[in-house]
């Protein structure tokens, strides 16, 4: 499905997020950079409803996602945010069962149906078997695949991912990342995520949006928009672009 | 998990659900008047062929007028306390939460005590002890505000209005006639002896309703539990469904407290066992606080009104055999919050 902004503005505190035109092809992974307090992740919960954009601002699938209620929101858009922060300890698939809240009525529960759907989502994202353990005793990159997880439990077209390699080691980046990718490309899911490593972003997303001080600098796909005085001016610094081996690295 | 092991945990959790009427039942017989266990099945099962004329045998005037009508309370207050309690902690994401800590407790005392002693029962407890618990509940949101899904700012307000409505409740005190005075103590410290038919028709109707509503919504308190942003993410109504917890947790807490009045810890220390001992899935988490609520209240109950030659104050009990349970509980496991 595809996402389209249209002269998005959002403010609160003293901080201001303005995006003009903006589309998130579907079935492609876009990645959104920048530096720390560029409004990225306001951005993406502005696209998740989780902040209130205004009405007709962001469009997924030509339906304007500030006229839908919650449910219909949410089987539309799915997001996973930085880091779980939950104060108790459910096991793991509890936790992805409450992907389904969008299909269940407020006295409903789960059902086998859900639980089915919940088990092959974990498989997908490489967990299999792990249903039963707490969530608490993952590791961060196996919570970061169960968020994902919940993601596809919640069955929406388009996945919003905060920040999902952050704190990561470098074999758990990859596979969130590549995971992202088969998401996009076995599965037909628009995934916008955002991200601090531009080597990732160059090698996983179709597209790139910059962003700085709550607007988008640049958009496009990678290498036709990526340039070094684009850097120097998103990160106020010297970075050097390097080819190697059909791989881009960032000399900074 | 194998076949075998979930059988045997769903017989425990059946076992577990029908814990507080067979403990009804056994409690029965026990008081200042013993009556064998055969006389109470006896007198139970030929109370209706007795028909409304005939003259009670002294068996059915202890058991109809007096213990079965106290553990009926027990039984329906134990199970609002410890669900009511479950379900803020859930929605508060915040396991130091229950109906103390919020202000609900001394917010419905005050209510209810302003009724008792200045109304004279002509405005219905119940609804004044309710009206006082959702102001608390207003309050501590309000003084919270912004921050009202953190822990501390939570316990802060929570504590803030806790002191307010027991500074108003002892302005009630203060004021009251001397025979008001005692009687109104004994209330405050908590007591199922002021169980009548009369108030437990209004009262029992509402917390049955109450806490069948919260269970019914267990499931949505695993979503609520995860944070605003996350349960809107994920579809939920956030505001209209918290409201919708905190309103009926209020009201259920509120009518056993009009009765009981103010009975401490049963809803902070039932829903961690209960965690304990199956997690955290609110699934079982709620259902399972009902029974053993009530079965702690109708077991505490036993005690105040066996142990001594007096009625020790249940509210009192509670506390002084609660408190150093739960410090010991949370010595032993590390897994508290689960």
């Amino acid at each position: 499905m595809k996402v389209r902004v249209e002269k998005l503005a959002f403010a609160y505190e003293d901080f201001r997020l303005e995006v003009g035109e903006l589309i998130f092809p579907d079935a492609r992974v876009t990645s959104v950079v920048g530096p720390n307090g560029a409004g990225k992740s306001t951005f993406l919960k502005c696209l998740a409803s989780v902040l209130p954009a205004p009405p007709r601002t962001i469009f997924v699938d030509g339906r304007d996602l500030a006229a839908l209620r919650g449910r219909e929101r949410a089987r539309l858009v799915a997001y996973v945010p930085q880091e779980a922060s939950f104060t108790f300890n459910y096991a793991v698939l509890d936790f992805i069962l409450t992907g389904r809240a969008a299909f269940l009525p407020t006295f409903g529960a789960p059902t086998s149906l859900d639980v089915a759907l919940a088990e092959e989502a974990l498989c997908y994202v490489g967990l299999d078997g792990q249903l039963r353990r707490s969530f608490f005793e993952l590791s961060s990159g196996e919570r970061r695949l169960v968020l994902i997880a919940r993601a596809l439990a919640q069955g929406s077209d388009v996945l919003l991912l905060d920040e999902p390699t952050s704190f990561l080691d470098p074999r758990h980046e990859v596979e969130t990342m590549a995971l992202c990718r088969r998401l996009a490309d076995e599965k037909g899911k628009t995934i916008i995520v955002t991200l601090h490593n531009l080597e990732m972003a160059v090698r996983y997303s179709d597209g790139m949006v910059f962003m700085k001080n709550g607007r988008v600098v640049a958009s496009g796909p990678p290498r036709q928009t990526l340039s070094e005085p684009l850097l120097r001016s998103v990160y106020d610094m010297e970075m050097r672009i390097v080819e190697c081996a059909g791989w881009v690295f960032f000399a900074k | 998990m194998t076949g075998s092991a979930s059988k045997t945990r769903a017989w425990l959790t059946w076992a577990a659900l029908a814990l507080p009427v067979v403990l009804l039942v056994l409690s029965l017989n026990l008081g200042s008047y013993p009556i064998p266990l055969k006389a109470v099945w006896t007198t139970l099962t030929h109370a209706p062929a007795t028909g409304p004329g005939a003259a009670p045998t002294p068996y059915a005037d202890i058991l109809f007028r007096v213990r079965l009508p106290r553990l009926l309370l027990a039984l329906f207050a134990g199970a609002a306390l410890a669900v009511s309690g479950a379900s803020l902690q859930a929605l508060f994401q915040n396991p130091l939460v229950f109906e103390f800590s919020l202000g609900i407790s001394y917010g419905a005392a005050f209510g209810a005590a302003l009724s008792l002693v200045f109304l004279g029962r002509a405005f219905p407890p119940q609804l004044a002890a309710f009206a006082m618990a959702v102001l608390a509940v207003l309050l501590v949101v309000l003084i919270a505000g912004r921050s009202a899904s953190g822990i501390v700012p939570v316990l802060l307000s929570g504590i803030i209005v806790s002191a307010l409505f027991q500074a108003l409740l002892s302005l009630v005190e203060f004021v009251a006639n001397p025979y008001a005075l005692q009687a109104l103590i004994f209330w405050l410290m908590g007591s199922l002896s002021q169980a009548a038919w009369g108030d437990l028709a209004v009262t029992l109707p509402v917390i049955g309703l109450g806490v069948l509503i919260l269970i019914l919504l267990r499931w949505r308190m695993n979503v609520l539990s995860l944070g605003d942003d996350e349960a809107r993410a994920l579809g939920v109504n956030v505001r209209r469904e918290k409201a919708l917890v905190i309103a009926v947790a209020t009201l259920v807490t509120a009518a056993a407290t009009s009765v009981t009045g103010v009975i401490n810890w049963v809803g902070l220390i039932v829903p961690h066992l209960v965690r304990m001992a199956v997690g955290a899935d609110n699934r079982k988490v709620l259902p399972l606080s009902a029974a053993f609520g009530a079965s702690l209240l109708i077991v505490a109950d036993d005690i105040a009104r066996s142990a001594a030659s007096f009625e020790i104050p249940i509210g009192i009990l509670t506390s002084v055999v609660g408190i150093p349970f739960f410090i010991v509980l949370l010595k032993r496991s590390g897994r508290v919050w689960r």
